[in-house]
């Protein structure tokens, strides 16, 4: 019951966010935040729930993110069709690519996903269809208000909240779900897990695809807020980086942690470089840098399962803790 | 525990300042805002924007006679405005076109800029200046080639560099005069990295050539930020082209360099089309090693005594750098914006926006060898152009070509070390 | 066989040979100590700028520099194994990652807060030019790299195998609780570890200053061949990455001369998955 309290409290904060703070650049930090936390809860079911670390999930987003600049570039149709036309390129990859690569143990699926998405960037560089080395564009001036692109941050943020609302459902209702249940077993013990009767090949192909499609709506929003993308952007490895240390900031394998990740790393790239990224030293990185080391060494566990315990210590005096979702916070 | 409570002051320190949104100092400041790479890839070519911009913001604001009849040099301030200064705000775009954006946004809506400039890489300049045309903020860029930028339909975008169309005309004439004076050149061989900087310029010099009755006869493309050029310089020894047209960051252009010195490899006639060619750590490199490297240029020092020596001598102060024609062709660009303010006479953008459109600055107003500024209905400057340069000593770039405005006569073949 | 194509074959196995020397120290930990070392670029950076310095300030070549930056890089790797390595590493994969990545970005940036963005290079002249050997040319500064990628190959390897210390890492590497009923100090082994592959990441980056441009971003470019040459090897196979060092230099060479260099990649890579679809456990890494 506690929980559902704080939970509706935390919505009506996230909602009344944009009216608050309600200046271009809070309400852009806002989207920006949403977007993230959007991508890097669906890189979370395959990361953290999964315990597959994917280190190239960008080649998902890249799917919507060219899915939708492609579907207004070479089809004049509204960008919004790179959704679902994103969803199934990138579930298809996630198809033929999972199978052999998830046979591969820890780091050498790791390099795998990363080759994946390397291949994907290079390939696309060199393809004129795709834009090449120019990328695509959006439309520069929108046609309708199906075409996404609106001046104000407003309607991004609450597109983006609703998007993220349907993602951590999703993700709810995975674990609640058999295959959350095998994602557990897995995750402790794969071997242990199949011999106890978990289809585990199955279960982690289904992970990674549900998280492939999630994670190129976050794509093709991108491309539709900012109008443009090309291969660095859509495709570069410093998104899937991204992407994993916000999950892994806040908490990976957490329900919110993606978003406590996203909230506390995309405000603080976007104000370190907007006060000292001017001075043109460096010192904005030097600052995010410094920071992110602080939180790794001294919560490798992430910040939301640093909350929870406080708030569980405070809550149980004197009893032993036992925090249920805590126990899979790696 | 201590560590949370000083990442969440931290924080929320900065969060605070930066929500304190921008205090305007309120008497007469023009504020304009600047989103180049200072981080990053190609920080190199930002850091030099932004000494250059500094320098420039020097002259405006400050009366400096020795600079003659140069625009906005003499007064204190802009007159236009009763002497009001100007200030630049800059923002670092990190080589990515998100933050460009979010940069560009934070200068319009949070600093109040009136005018934007920048942003170096083409894809950064098209998200940053779609983002002002939104605002209805206008953007000037001195140096972002890209031909799709003035393609857009955009009323706010106005462009002041030559772009690749103009350059194909350039080196096209250029070699023809080569060639009537007994210099072969006949296989031309475009050597390009696979960035949009890249394909986009051997793209239109391919087309270009091709339509003046001249094909490429071989194309090299490479990837950028390469780790070892030598197939490539295989390639060429092999092939032997008669000129080789170079289009490379300062990375790879060090590298190639490097490479053609390992390789014993000296084509008759290297043109490069700046980028890397003019970055002063390539000269400061590997200059001795590639003497006679032609460039293309709209920047010369000029004679003593003249405007552009003294802008170089300020710009060598403030940088610890030689001009060089990008860091120029920004500066230029921010020269022409801060002018259109001035004849405006008003921080109203859209005054700002007719004053740009009506502009028509003569070359004598210029510090760039331009033959004057003047916009299309798309934005482009219709009398931007070049001259080509040759490092003819490893150290300095001289004015070779055309006649009228060369200095030296061009040195071939190549020299190289 | 075209005589330009084993010039490209010998290019490319030096280019091979620099890939694997500066992986080599990724190797080592991430083999033996599992870590995940997003900053291993930005060592390779450090060591090239500690030469440059060396030079700038004695007027001395790799010669002085590749010692000096194996002191000063490994000096770093204990302060960094003591002050983040050894508590990421009782994490999970994503805190390696996590942390790391903070700290490539800390390093990346001072050394660009110091030194500035100018692409810096050390004369070409300092290792002796190029050489033309049997019709080949070779550039000296290239050719000595590669020689010294097989020195620490081989001593790295024997280190591992035929030393007392080495056999110590190893048992921690490989338990460290049993290790410790031993009487082996955990901590201290994994600190040696860490400062001897910083110290030959240090030693990589003297010498590739020789030949390459110097920039505080460089780390970006090289990390990634890193990853793969390590993972191809196999993680932890010092002998591994040599082999796997070696195979892709010459397939990028090859593959750039023949295809197209825009397809070099393409081409690493796809063998690249190619091989671990079908060999999951590298080269000569443990299955």
């Amino acid at each position: 019951m506690r929980r559902l309290a704080w939970l509706s409290v935390a919505l009506a904060l996230v909602i009344a966010y944009p009216l608050m703070f309600s200046t271009p650049f809070q309400q852009r930090l806002g989207a920006l935040v949403l977007l993230y936390a959007i991508a890097a809860s669906a890189w979370n079911i395959v990361g953290g729930y999964a315990g597959q670390v994917s280190v190239g999930h960008v080649v998902f987003f890249g799917c919507g993110a060219y899915a939708a600049m492609g579907a207004y570039a070479h089809f004049a149709l509204s960008p919004m069709i790179g959704i679902p036309a994103g969803i199934l390129f990138s579930v298809l990859i996630a198809a033929v690519v999972g199978v052999p690569t998830l046979r591969l143990s820890g780091h050498y699926f790791s390099m795998a996903t990363i080759a994946v998405a390397e291949l994907a960037r290079l390939i696309v560089t060199n393809t004129d269809y795709l834009g090449a080395a120019v990328g695509l564009s959006g439309p520069t001036v929108p046609r309708n208000v199906l075409d996404l692109s609106f001046i104000s941050a407003l309607p991004y943020y609450y597109l983006f909240l609703a998007v993220l609302i349907i993602t951590l459902g999703i993700t709810w209702w995975m674990t609640n779900s058999r295959i959350g249940f095998y994602l557990r077993a897995i995750k402790d013990s794969e071997r242990a897990a199949r011999s106890l009767g978990a289809p585990a090949s199955r279960t982690k192909l289904y992970a990674y695809m549900l998280s492939a499609g999630l994670t190129s709506v976050a794509g093709a929003l991108y491309a539709m807020m900012f109008g443009f993308v090309d291969p660095e952007s859509g495709l570069g490895i410093l998104i899937s980086v991204k992407m994993l240390i916000m999950a892994a900031l806040g908490g990976a394998g957490l329900l919110f942690g993606p978003l406590v990740g996203a909230a506390i790393l995309v405000p603080l790239e976007e104000i370190s470089n907007s006060l000292l990224g001017g001075k043109g030293a460096g010192l904005t990185f030097v600052l995010y840098g410094a920071i992110i080391v602080l939180i790794a060494r001294f919560q490798p566990g992430g910040i939301l399962a640093l909350i929870k315990r406080r708030l569980e210590r405070r809550g149980k005096a004197g009893e032993t803790i036992v925090a249920a979702g805590a126990s899979h916070a790696p | 525990m201590k560590f949370k409570h000083i990442v969440g002051l931290l924080c929320a320190a900065s969060v605070s300042v930066a929500f304190a949104g921008g205090a305007l100092a309120e008497d007469k400041v023009v504020k304009i805002g600047a989103v180049f790479p200072l981080s990053g890839n190609a920080a190199s070519a930002g850091n030099h924007a932004k000494a250059a911009l500094e320098v420039a913001i020097d002259i405006i604001n400050n009366a400096h006679p020795e600079l003659g009849n140069f625009p906005l040099a003499k007064n204190v301030g802009l007159a236009g405005l009763g002497g009001a200064k100007v200030e630049v705000v800059f923002a670092d775009n990190q080589g990515s076109p998100a933050t460009g954006q979010n940069q560009a946004l934070r200068l319009i809506t949070e600093e109040k800029v009136v005018a934007l400039t920048g942003a170096y890489q083409s894809g950064i300049t098209l998200t940053a200046s779609a983002i002002a045309e939104k605002y209805g903020i206008p953007f000037l860029t001195g140096e972002s080639v890209a031909a799709n930028l003035t393609e857009r339909g955009f009323k706010w975008f106005f462009r002041t560099t030559p772009i690749a169309t103009d350059f194909v005309k350039v080196y096209f004439d250029f070699l023809t005069d080569m060639k009537a004076a007994g210099v072969k050149t006949d296989n031309v061989a475009l050597v390009h990295d696979n960035t949009e900087y890249g394909t986009s310029v051997a793209n239109t010099i391919t087309t270009g050539f091709k339509e003046k009755g001249q094909p490429i006869a071989l194309d090299v493309a490479y990837p950028s930020n390469a780790t070892d050029v030598q197939s490539q310089v295989l390639q060429l020894k092999e092939k032997k082209p008669d000129v080789a047209i170079m289009i490379s960051y300062t990375s790879d252009a060090i590298l190639f360099a490097k490479t053609f010195q390992a390789q014993d490899y000296k084509p008759p006639i290297l043109l490069a089309d700046d980028a890397g060619y003019s970055d002063p750590s390539f000269i400061k490199s590997v200059g001795k090693i590639s003497q006679g490297a032609f460039n293309r240029s709209a920047w010369s020092v000029g004679p003593p005594g003249s405007p552009t020596a003294i802008i170089a001598k300020m710009y060598k102060e403030k940088s610890g750098d030689e001009m060089d024609d990008t860091a120029g062709r920004e500066m230029q660009g921010f020269f022409v914006l801060v002018d259109a303010i001035d004849r405006a006479g008003s921080t109203d953008p859209a005054k700002i926006q007719a004053a740009l459109k009506a502009t028509d600055l003569k070359p004598e107003q210029l510090m760039m060898g331009y033959k004057g500024v003047k916009f299309d209905d798309k934005g482009q400057n219709t009398l931007a152009s070049a001259v080509i340069i040759q490092l003819q000593d490893g150290e300095n770039y001289v004015a070779v070509w055309p006649k009228a405005n060369a200095e030296k006569a061009p040195v071939l073949p190549y020299k190289g070390w | 066989m075209s005589f330009v194509l084993v010039q490209v074959i010998v290019g490319g196995l030096l280019l091979g040979a620099v890939y694997a020397l500066f992986s080599s120290g990724l190797t080592l930990v991430w083999g033996m100590m599992n870590v995940v070392n997003f900053a291993h670029g930005d060592f390779v950076m450090l060591g090239m700028y500690v030469a440059y310095l060396v030079y700038t300030l004695l007027g001395a070549g790799p010669l002085v520099g590749a010692p000096i930056a194996m002191l000063v890089l490994a000096t770093l790797g204990v302060v960094v194994y003591f002050g983040l390595i050894r508590d990421i590493m009782k994490g999970p994969m994503l805190a390696q990652i996590l942390g790391t990545f903070g700290l490539a970005l800390l390093l990346r940036y001072s050394v660009f807060w110091w030194f500035g963005a100018n692409f810096l290079t050390l004369p070409e002249n300092l290792v002796g030019g190029t050489l033309e050997l049997f019709g080949i040319r070779v550039q000296a500064s290239r050719l000595l790299a590669g020689i010294v990628a097989l020195m620490v190959t081989l001593g790295l390897h024997l280190l591992l195998t035929r030393t007392s210390l080495g056999s110590k890492m190893l048992a921690v590497a490989e338990d460290s609780t049993a290790a410790q009923l031993m009487g082996i100090r955990p901590d201290s082994m994994q600190a040696v570890a860490w400062a001897i592959a910083a110290g030959a990441t240090g030693l990589a980056g003297a010498l590739i200053a020789t030949f390459f441009y110097i920039v505080p971003t460089v780390g970006e470019t090289l990390a990634i061949v890193a990853f793969v040459t390590v993972s191809l090897g196999g993680f932890g196979s010092v002998p591994g990455a040599l082999v796997a060092g070696l195979l892709i230099g010459v397939i990028e060479s090859l593959s750039g001369y023949l295809i197209g260099a825009i397809y070099q990649d393409i081409v690493v890579y796809s063998l690249f998955l190619g091989f671990l679809w079908f060999r999951p456990q590298g080269l000569m890494g443990k299955s």
